[in-house]
């Protein structure tokens, strides 16, 4: 279980994040949402260790992250980026392997095992990637690298993932798309997840609570319909919106009201 | 146990082949490696001097057998002085080209390589100091080499950090900063100093595998193996941070570690390079690009492959020095030069 | 003169006005005073420099300066060494010359040093150094000669064009005809003698050569001896390990003198010649090899008794 005990994360003398706690629990999809300059990016990349806390404590199952070792943590808590940047041609097979790196014995030198090929193997399904297993990643649309770039999370096992704007460049087919996975993932096997995002109505539709941060500050946190409220997101955004419930699903529905200077 | 994986999913079966990277790999370099001793045993057979034909083969199987007739003084340029130079060249070449695969990698850029960063010429200049203050101690240049190596490594790369972390524009113009001026430091100090003591600067700036010790070669031999050991027992970790360092940091590399590691296992390898026989430029870069284009970018391949690659690569054109205008000798820099800049316009073209 | 109107209103064109005037009046200094050099009634001869060039030189020299060794030596050799206004800092033969005033040395000398002291004649050694002054040096109307002398010959016929060009020719036809009395005479000592094989190393680690446009090849040759490397194209060349050692030198010539120290290495290539096994590495001062000047003949002699001793032991 991943929590953040009043962490506070300094860049020289600017703050970013000021004394936010939270707690992840097994099986649970948190969002956190907030303007830019909020922290949020800032917030995840403490949680596995990245940045380091100029106060407070990230602590995993009760002991604080920066006592595990690089690969330790790895195997823990994996990383969904924005898409990688390619300098050098590789497979789609070859990089997500590279997420069972820290589960590799004789790390440096070591081969990929069994073990190896057959995680890979059931992520590519998931991922529905195995078409394209051999193709190089430079070659593939934006959207299947960013499924690339889960699945190479997914093959590290971890149960804790941590995602940092992963609808960003995806078309509305493959959001939903791949916060599904995740929601999958968190579903079968007790993961959790910590998703930064832009997108108010995704995290409302997928995630299980919302965190909503400004200037470093949790400002609320909880279930959707206790976060999203016109209130919270005026004050959090200072941008008027409407809320309602999405017709199907029932989760809130955000919809922002702009003054039209005409 | 199995070594292949079939995982049955809905309406399709794939196979994938653990023990496909490691028998590429494998193959790769075994062939590659009976190309470099059919090389080596061929090039004995050129140079300056004609020796005959069939008793040189036999001296070189049966390693010196004096039933072979061959000449003493014959024997004596095969054995002290060609094959010397034949194995220093391969040791030097499998030394930048491993060198220089490895800093591809690390700094995610195609152009890191040795001598464009101006590393080569910091062990330029360590070996020039040790040539001064230590003249007698042989194990001096190689060591003060490596401590130029170094040096100019991390200021080349404290240079080029910047906000966004190293970018290639940045590396490059860091780089060509830090090579120039060493470049100047080189000629300013040989034209001071006595060009006996301190060999001149054709000898610093364009490589001469010529006049090595035995003492010095078992050096760079031994750098050589060693060095490109290390190397290639961190390149799955250079296969992530090709990747970016942030990405290989959250896959469990420890970053910082294997930069280090990479850093000083490279300059031991370009300081013993150097400190035996000057900058020999282009091998670091042409040789990793050639073996990344035909047997991919897995560094558990390319490193060992670049390494004995670039080794052919040397003794070549060392050969082509010692007998184009034989009596008289060209610098070998000047054709790994001339080769290996033709050949990086031919990658570039082909997108690297 | 020029009256400058100022007024508060065009005070920046003004100011611009009094740059420009500044910059004419610096730029006349900097331009060289013809005045200076050639006094009202000069008379000048004109001779052709051993490169071919057309040279005005005055009838009565006094001041000279000169921008080699070989050349200074000679100066002082027919007697004209008070003449000499500015030298090298390699120029240290005789003693007196390293009392001279320096100008820099021999491959970047200092222009501005040379046309300090207002020499009447520059005497350079060989033509590589033309391209950079001989141009500028004219700007100046300093008149330059180019001495090339390839072989000992050449030192012959520039001993004599130096004695041409300085009123000395008395002298420097005497210094000829002894240096060459003495040539002859080594020439005849070893004349019917076996030339054994010689080696010259120039520097042990890149191995570097006297080929044939060398001037120590030409001594060797009269001093009767075979040197391995003589059909070698160009004057210093780089040389192949394995040729040398081929080559089995009977003899090794090494250059020594201060900057290279008495214990000049052995290249690897030749450590085990015949030369070495039998003791036969000659050390001679290299400014007596590479100077093509007076002492040349000392560097002959030297060779000649390094290459055969039986032939002077009296």
């Amino acid at each position: 279980m991943l929590e953040a005990r009043n962490l506070t994360i300094k860049y020289g003398l600017r703050v970013a994040v000021a004394g936010l706690s939270l707690k992840l629990q097994p099986g649970e999809i948190i969002a956190i949402i907030g303007p830019n300059g909020a922290g949020k990016s800032s917030l995840l990349r403490a949680l596995n260790a990245s940045v380091q806390a100029a106060a407070g404590d990230v602590l995993l199952d009760d002991r604080s992250v920066a006592t595990y070792s690089r690969r330790n943590l790895s195997r823990r808590i994996a990383v969904v980026a924005q898409e990688a940047d390619l300098r050098f041609p590789i497979t789609v097979l070859e990089f997500v392997l590279g997420g069972r790196y820290a589960w590799s014995s004789n790390s440096a030198w070591g081969w990929e095992t069994v073990r190896d090929l057959e995680v890979v193997q059931q992520v590519l399904h998931e991922t529905e990637l195995e078409e394209l297993s051999h193709r190089f990643l430079n070659e593939l649309s934006g959207g299947e690298r960013q499924r690339a770039v889960l699945a190479r999370a997914l093959a590290t096992e971890a149960g804790v993932l941590l995602l940092d704007e992963p609808t960003a460049n995806l078309d509305l087919a493959h959001q939903a798309a791949l916060l599904m996975l995740v929601r999958s993932r968190c579903d079968t096997r007790a993961a959790s997840a910590v998703v930064v995002t832009h997108d108010i109505n995704l995290a409302a539709e997928f995630a299980n609570r919302i965190i909503l941060m400004k200037e470093g500050r949790l400002i609320a946190s909880g279930a959707p319909e206790e976060v999203l409220t016109p209130l919270l997101l005026r004050e959090a955004f200072g941008v008027t919106v409407l809320v309602d419930a999405h017709p199907v699903t029932g989760v809130p529905r955000i919809t922002p009201v702009h003054e039209m200077l005409r | 146990m199995t070594s292949t994986a079939a995982v049955k999913a809905p309406g399709r079966v794939v196979t994938l082949d653990a023990r496909l990277t490691f028998r590429r790999m494998f193959i790769a370099c075994l062939l590659l490696l009976v190309a470099l001793l059919l090389i080596i045993f061929g090039t004995s057979l050129l140079g300056s001097e004609q020796l005959p034909t069939r008793a040189t083969i036999c001296a070189l199987v049966t390693y010196g057998d004096h039933s072979c007739g061959l000449r003493p003084d014959h024997e004596a340029i095969l054995f002290d002085i060609r094959l010397p130079r034949i194995i220093l060249a391969a040791s030097v070449g499998a030394s930048l080209a491993a060198a220089g695969a490895s800093y591809q990698a690390l700094l995610r850029n195609p152009l890191a390589e040795p001598y464009l960063l101006g590393i080569s010429n910091g062990a330029a200049v360590g070996t020039m100091l040790a040539l001064v203050y230590f003249a007698g101690n042989e194990w001096s240049r190689p060591m003060m080499a490596f401590f130029g190596a170094l040096l100019a490594t991390l200021v080349v790369y404290r240079l080029a950090l910047g906000r966004a972390g190293v970018t290639p524009e940045r590396l490059i113009l860091a780089g060509v900063i830090v090579t120039t001026f060493l470049s100047s430091v080189i000629v300013f100090v040989t034209t001071l100093m006595d060009a006996t003591r301190i060999r001149s600067f054709t000898f610093w700036l364009l490589g001469d595998l010529s006049g090595t010790t035995s003492s010095m070669l078992a050096i760079t031999v031994a750098f050589a193996l060693l060095g490109t050991a290390v190397l290639v027992v961190n390149a799955r970790s250079l296969n992530l941070l090709m990747l970016g360092e942030r990405d290989a940091f959250d896959l469990g590399v420890e970053v910082g570690r294997v930069r280090l590691v990479v850093f000083i296992a490279a300059s031991f390898l370009v300081g013993s390079s150097v400190a035996s026989s000057g900058s020999v430029g282009y091998v670091g870069l042409v040789v990793p690009h050639l073996v990344r284009l035909s047997l991919g970018s897995d560094n558990r391949i390319t490193i060992p492959a670049a390494a004995l690659a670039g080794a052919i690569f040397v003794v070549v054109a060392d050969t082509l020095a010692r007998t184009v205008i034989a009596p008289r000798e060209l610098p070998v820099g000047a054709i790994t030069a001339l080769v290996g800049a033709p050949l990086f316009i031919y990658l570039l073209r082909r997108g690297i | 003169m020029l009256l400058v109107y100022v007024s508060k209103s065009h005070k920046s064109q003004n100011i611009a006005l009094l740059l420009i005037i500044a910059a004419c009046c610096a730029g006349s200094c900097v331009r060289p005073n013809p005045e200076a050099q050639s006094t009202s009634s000069q008379q000048v001869r004109e001779f052709t420099d051993e490169t071919g060039r057309l040279v005005r030189v005055p009838v009565h020299v006094a001041r000279i300066v000169s921008l080699a060794p070989n050349l200074t030596e000679t100066i002082f050799a027919i007697g004209v060494g008070d003449r000499l206004v500015g030298n090298t800092t390699y120029c240290d033969y005789p003693p007196e010359a390293k009392a001279i005033a320096k100008v820099g040395d021999t491959l970047q000398p200092s222009i501005e040093r040379i046309v300090a002291l207002k020499p009447q004649l520059v005497l350079v050694s060989t033509a590589s150094q033309l391209e950079a002054f001989t141009k500028q040096l004219d700007d100046y109307q300093i008149a330059v000669y180019v001495t090339d002398p390839r072989d000992l010959e050449g030192v012959f016929t520039s001993i004599k064009n130096i004695g041409l060009l300085l009123g000395k020719e008395i002298e420097s036809l005497a210094l000829v005809n002894q240096l060459r009395a003495r040539t002859l005479s080594v020439e005849e000592a070893v004349k019917s003698r076996r030339a054994p094989s010689v080696f010259y190393q120039l520097s042990a680690e890149p191995l570097y050569t006297a080929g044939r446009d060398a001037f120590v090849t030409d001594l060797i040759h009269r001093a009767r001896g075979h040197s391995v490397t003589a059909e070698v194209p160009g004057a210093w060349p780089r040389y192949s390990g394995e040729s040398a050692l081929a080559a089995r030198p009977e003899t090794i010539i090494l250059p020594a003198g201060d900057s290279m120290g008495a214990d000049a290495e052995i290249a690897t290539a030749v450590s085990r010649s015949p030369a070495v096994v039998n003791g036969r590495v000659y050390r001679i001062n290299a400014d007596l090899l590479v100077r093509p000047g007076p002492r040349s003949i000392e560097g002959l002699e030297e060779i000649a008794r390094a290459l055969h001793p039986e032939a002077f032991a009296k």
